[in-house]
């Protein structure tokens, strides 16, 4: 994330938060200087210095005390009338609408569905330019928490208690998030982005997620096939075509298409793909995927394979 | 037979008894009191030592000076520590020290509880940090959120020691409560009606109340979970058909008035130490007192401001919303008092002044920060990054432990008959003021660049690295601050100015006593007429409330 | 009010406040149960209703013990070992129903009735049992002939009293909301 994101909006709802942000930070700023200067000048007035007065013995003033009752409640109450506009501009209400976007948080990564279509895939959601999308957050093991700053609020993704979110882009382009509730050993690496795009472009990568990639006959990438057959990764990724729809690990059909890896750790790259596939420890120290420990060739194969999932 | 009568017998049994041994079995406050502060000490230094290798860790994005694991338990400990075993231990040192002597005590009302509660509190710190060479600390945060801090998610024992640890320190601080309050209530000497009360006991009594009744409320937590974990129940696991919003409901039920637990005192301190360096009383003793109950009711009506991103519902996120801002207020209304206070005066820029104004203006940061996070919709963006743990610092720090410092060398002189010295405390106080704001100051920045909290690392994107280093500059500026202040502890108890009974030309009633007091702390108790006992007796024709009689209030 | 009523007053004040967590707890599960075991299946209004009866009627015996304690009353001890006797029948009768429990497979983690019953009652029960060890301690006190009637002592066997009486309100509630509540 560069830059002051949290001020920085590109939809409408987190407009709304900024704007009224900017507002609270002013009236605030106002308040820390009203009473710094309000010390400040005190201790350099009432300095005990030689040839200063006594110090007077007063006791208070009932109408200062008011005033100073009666302003921040004023000033509170105008910020409260602020707060309850904006809670209904940067979080509208669902309504009937049915979600167009699942995610549900894993320890550490974020699976991503598009109920509508069928898509699935994982870290990485593409949304079209200037819509508004239903998420519904959700969660399989502990409390996380969905956060894309530019887009909107953070919403917690709690096991037994659903939430729902709108997620939208004013401009293309692709937008950071991360998880923002405490998760277990590998909370930092559990990013995502989204990438905001045109209508024509998203339809073009939803109908891309939801192809089912072609089975390499021969070379490298079919023994790669062959090894993770063997290897028994279906028994944690899914890959549409082949036998299987397990979610303990993300969504592979497409992984090469995917901009990240190991939910933000690092780029995808043919070269980080073989680092994690030699030892994902090495990358991602907790998380629970297991070394398989092959050798440099399988791997080799491996990546040969998966790079074809695009 | 009378409790004097009582005393009578036990005090040439005690003065029979010297050396460290003397301590363990000591029953006495001032003795109770130290010995708080002493453990508050060490803990504050181990809980340091976290925090550095935290900041040391952060320093540099893709650091690995640790493990994931290693710093989830670091953090999960130091904000444990800080809380449970430094926070609240030294607050109760201060307050079991000093209280019984400002209402002309001989002692507190249960002395014997006092030691329980010291000794309680202790072997649950001693037990929490255990944990380390038993399988690992807690690496769940030091609010522990279900499901990640139940066995499924939680595999060692670290949990279940921060269980046991907390229902230590709880039970000693719950005991500690109890006593003060009684103490404040029925051990007041004739003349000490309560509207005379000094504010640091008014604010002591009704923060007991706050324990009585917020304590329990972790207790029940405390305990729910610990059947989780160790008899596989299922209270807080949704898997099973418990709830993990549960366990924030009760854990914020407790951990909100907690907060105030640990604010209280340093208001309480403050409203002592302000008055005296200004040279005048209290301004509107009347209105801090009044608006402290009110934050004690209020702080139980707030809880859910810790929930915003749960997801319960607009119409409940709005109540929260509003009865947090509705707690400003009573809060405002004493710093404002405060600087009231200062007006007119005559200021003696004691160590202990510095810090006391200088709180002044960390807490208002803090509690600016505070009212942001009760606009529910900034706090969607806001919390759970680094500008609340900036929010958290300012109050916490600049707030709890400023006060504490101001305190410190406020009674010191009274606790050991030395002066600290002041030219070093200079030292301590700019170096402390200028390391805490430049390690906190930035994290607003940080938060809503974007950064998460509990993170280990980060991408090294523009500006990340260069805050996140100058956060770990003033923490590292805080060590050399907390060095300073060590270093005049020890200069000062061997070779500090003699204090005399009343170094400050303070009015309450703990400066009528030799320095230290002896065993029985008042030889002869002096008349009070007033709220200022001692300025009474030194300018009669101008007592406290000769003046307020004459001018009608 | 004297130190040592007040104290246990406020001590008082705290147990609410602990008890009414676990209430909730409770509360909250009877609401929303899962699976396994609830009370409806697996308590007995009845005889848990008879043992009640001997734990309140034991309330009314420590008001006896405490009025010939004041008034000098040589009826004191007797009236102190018959409060014993009829709290430690109340205990007998939990502990029965807790065996019977446990022998029907409820035990405590086999549902969140389960769990949140047993840490309700538990600890009341706990609570019964310490405030038993303190009347114990009283009785014996008094029939060595070490329990004077001084003021102090006379304010110490009246906090005794008052946490009893504590003791005693809760299972009423307790009662109500998990036995009553349930079978009414």
């Amino acid at each position: 994330m560069t830059g002051i994101v949290t001020l920085n909006p590109v939809s409408p709802e987190a407009a709304a938060i900024s704007h009224l942000f900017v507002a609270i930070l002013i009236i605030l700023g106002g308040i820390f200087l009203l009473v710094t200067v309000l010390v400040l000048y005190a201790i350099a007035r009432y300095r005990d210095r030689p040839g200063a007065p006594e110090a007077k013995q007063v006791f208070g003033s009932r109408r200062l005390e008011i005033a100073w009752t009666v302003a921040p409640v004023l000033l509170l109450t105008l910020i409260g009338v602020f707060m309850i506009r904006a809670i209904e501009a940067s979080d509208p209400p669902i309504e009937d609408r049915k979600p167009d976007l699942r995610v549900v948080g894993h320890q550490w990564w974020w699976e991503i569905a598009y109920p509508k279509s069928g898509a699935v895939t994982a870290n990485e959601i593409h949304i079209p330019v200037g819509k508004s999308l239903l998420v519904e957050v959700d969660s399989a093991d502990v409390i996380h928490d969905f956060w894309v700053p530019e887009l909107g609020r953070k919403i917690d993704a709690i096991p037994g208690h659903v939430n729902y979110v709108w997620i939208s882009a004013d401009r293309p382009g692709v937008y950071q998030g991360v998880c923002a509730e405490f998760c277990g050993a590998e909370h930092t690496w559990m990013r995502m982005i989204v990438v905001a795009e045109g209508e024509g472009d998203f339809d073009a990568w939803q109908r891309a997620q939801l192809a089912t990639p072609a089975m390499p006959s021969d070379g490298e990438a079919a023994r790669g096939l062959t090894i993770l057959k063997d290897q028994t990764c279906l028994n944690c990724h899914a890959i549409s075509g082949l036998a299987g729809n397990q979610t303990v690990g993300p969504d592979l059909s497409h992984i090469a298409s995917r901009r990240i890896l190991a939910a933000g750790a690092v780029a995808n790259s043919p070269e980080n793909l073989f680092r994690w596939l030699k030892n994902p420890a090495s990358i991602k120290p907790e998380s629970h995927m297991p070394n398989f420990q092959l050798s440099d060739e399988k791997v080799r194969a491996l990546v040969a394979y998966m790079e074809t999932l695009k | 037979m009378s409790d004097i009568a009582a005393a009578d017998r036990i005090a040439p049994v005690e003065a029979e008894r010297e050396g460290l041994l003397s301590w363990v079995a000591s029953v006495d406050h001032k003795q109770i009191g130290i010995m708080y502060l002493l453990s508050g000490l060490v803990f504050f230094g181990l809980g340091g030592l976290e925090a550095l290798i935290i900041r040391t860790q952060l320093a540099i994005p893709g650091n690995s000076i640790v493990t994931p694991d290693t710093f989830n338990q670091l953090f999960s400990m130091h904000g444990t520590t800080m809380i449970f075993l430094v926070i609240m231990p030294v607050m109760a040192g201060i307050t079991t020290y000093v209280l019984p002597l400002m209402i002309g005590a001989r002692d507190v009302a249960f002395p014997r509880l006092n030691a329980l509660s010291f000794w309680i509190q202790l072997f649950g710190g001693i037990l929490l940090y255990f944990s380390f060479v038993a399988g690992g600390a807690p690496n769940a945060g030091w609010f522990s959120y279900a499901p990640l801090s139940e066995p499924a998610y939680s595999f060692n024992n670290g949990v279940t020691y921060w269980i046991l640890g907390l229902a230590g320190v709880g039970i000693g601080s719950l005991a500690g409560a109890i006593n003060m309050a009684v103490t404040v209530l029925k051990l007041r000497v004739p003349g000490m009606t309560i509207r005379r009360l000094p504010l640091f006991a008014w604010i002591t009594m009704v923060n007991s109340f706050l324990m009585i009744f917020a304590l329990p409320v972790i207790n029940a937590a405390l305990v729910l979970l610990l059947a989780d974990r160790l008899l596989n129940a299922h209270i807080f696991t949704p898997a099973f058909g418990g709830s993990a919003v549960l366990w924030q409901h009760y854990f914020w039920g407790f951990g909100h008035p907690e907060v105030y637990i640990m604010i209280l005192p340093a208001f309480a301190i403050i409203s002592e130490v302000i008055p005296v360096f200004s040279g005048k009383p209290i301004y509107g003793y009347e209105f801090v007192a009044a608006s402290t109950v009110a934050i004690a009711f209020m702080s139980f009506a707030v809880w859910a401001h810790h929930m915003f991103a749960v997801g319960l519902g607009h119409l409940f996120d709005l109540f929260f919303g509003i009865s947090t801002m509705a707690i400003a207020v009573p809060t405002g209304i004493k710093i404002f008092n405060w600087t009231a206070t200062l007006y007119q005066g005559r200021i003696r820029f004691t160590t202990s002044m510095k810090f006391a104004v200088s709180f002044i203006v960390m807490f208002t940061i803090g509690g600016l920060s505070g009212v942001s996070f009760a606009v529910v919709p900034l706090d969607w963006q806001l919390t759970d990054t680094y500008y609340l743990v900036a929010h958290l610092h300012y109050v916490l720090f600049g707030g709890s432990i400023f006060a504490i410092f101001a305190g410190i060398y406020y009674w010191f002189p009274k606790m050991s008959g030395r002066m600290l010295d002041e030219r070093i405390g200079n030292w301590h106080f700019w170096t402390t003021f200028i390391g805490f704001n430049l390690t906190f100051l930035v994290q607003h920045l940080l938060g809503m660049m974007g950064m998460p909290r509990r993170v280990f690392t980060y991408p090294d994107w523009p500006w990340w690295m260069t805050l996140n280093m100058i956060s770990t500059i003033g923490a590292f500026t805080l060590l050399a601050s907390v060095i300073i202040f060590l270093w005049n502890i020890r200069i000062s108890l061997g070779a500090g100015a003699p204090a005399g009974d009343n170094p400050w030309d303070a009015w309450t009633l703990e400066w009528a006593t030799t320095s230290p007091p002896p065993a029985e702390n008042f030889a002869l108790v002096p008349p009070v007429r007033g709220r200022r006992p001692l300025w009474d007796l030194a300018h009669p024709d101008r007592a406290d409330e000769l003046v307020a009689a004459a001018s009608g209030e | 009010m004297s130190k040592s009523k007040l104290a246990v007053t406020l001590f008082i004040l705290s147990e609410a406040s602990f008890f009414a967590l676990l209430i909730i707890a409770y509360v909250y599960f009877h609401a929303y149960p899962g699976e396994g075991p609830t009370a409806a299946g697996s308590l007995n209004v009845g005889r848990t209703a008879i043992f009640s009866v001997f734990l309140f009627a034991s309330s009314a015996t420590m008001m006896l013990a405490s009025r010939s304690y004041r008034t000098r009353s040589s009826a004191m001890l007797g009236w102190l070992i018959v409060t014993l006797l009829l709290g430690g029948v109340f205990l007998f009768g939990q502990v029965r129903e807790y065996m019977g429990l446990y022998a029907a497979g409820v035990s405590a983690n086999r549902s969140l009735f389960a769990t949140t019953f047993f840490t309700l009652t538990g600890f009341h029960g706990l609570h019964v049992a310490i405030g038993l060890l303190a009347i114990g301690a009283v009785a014996i006190l008094a029939g060595s002939g070490s329990l004077g009637v001084s003021a102090r002592e006379e304010e110490a066997f009246g906090s005794v009293e008052i946490y009893w009486h504590f003791v005693d309100a809760v299972w009423v509630v307790i009662f109500s909301i998990v036995y009553l509540w349930e079978f009414l």
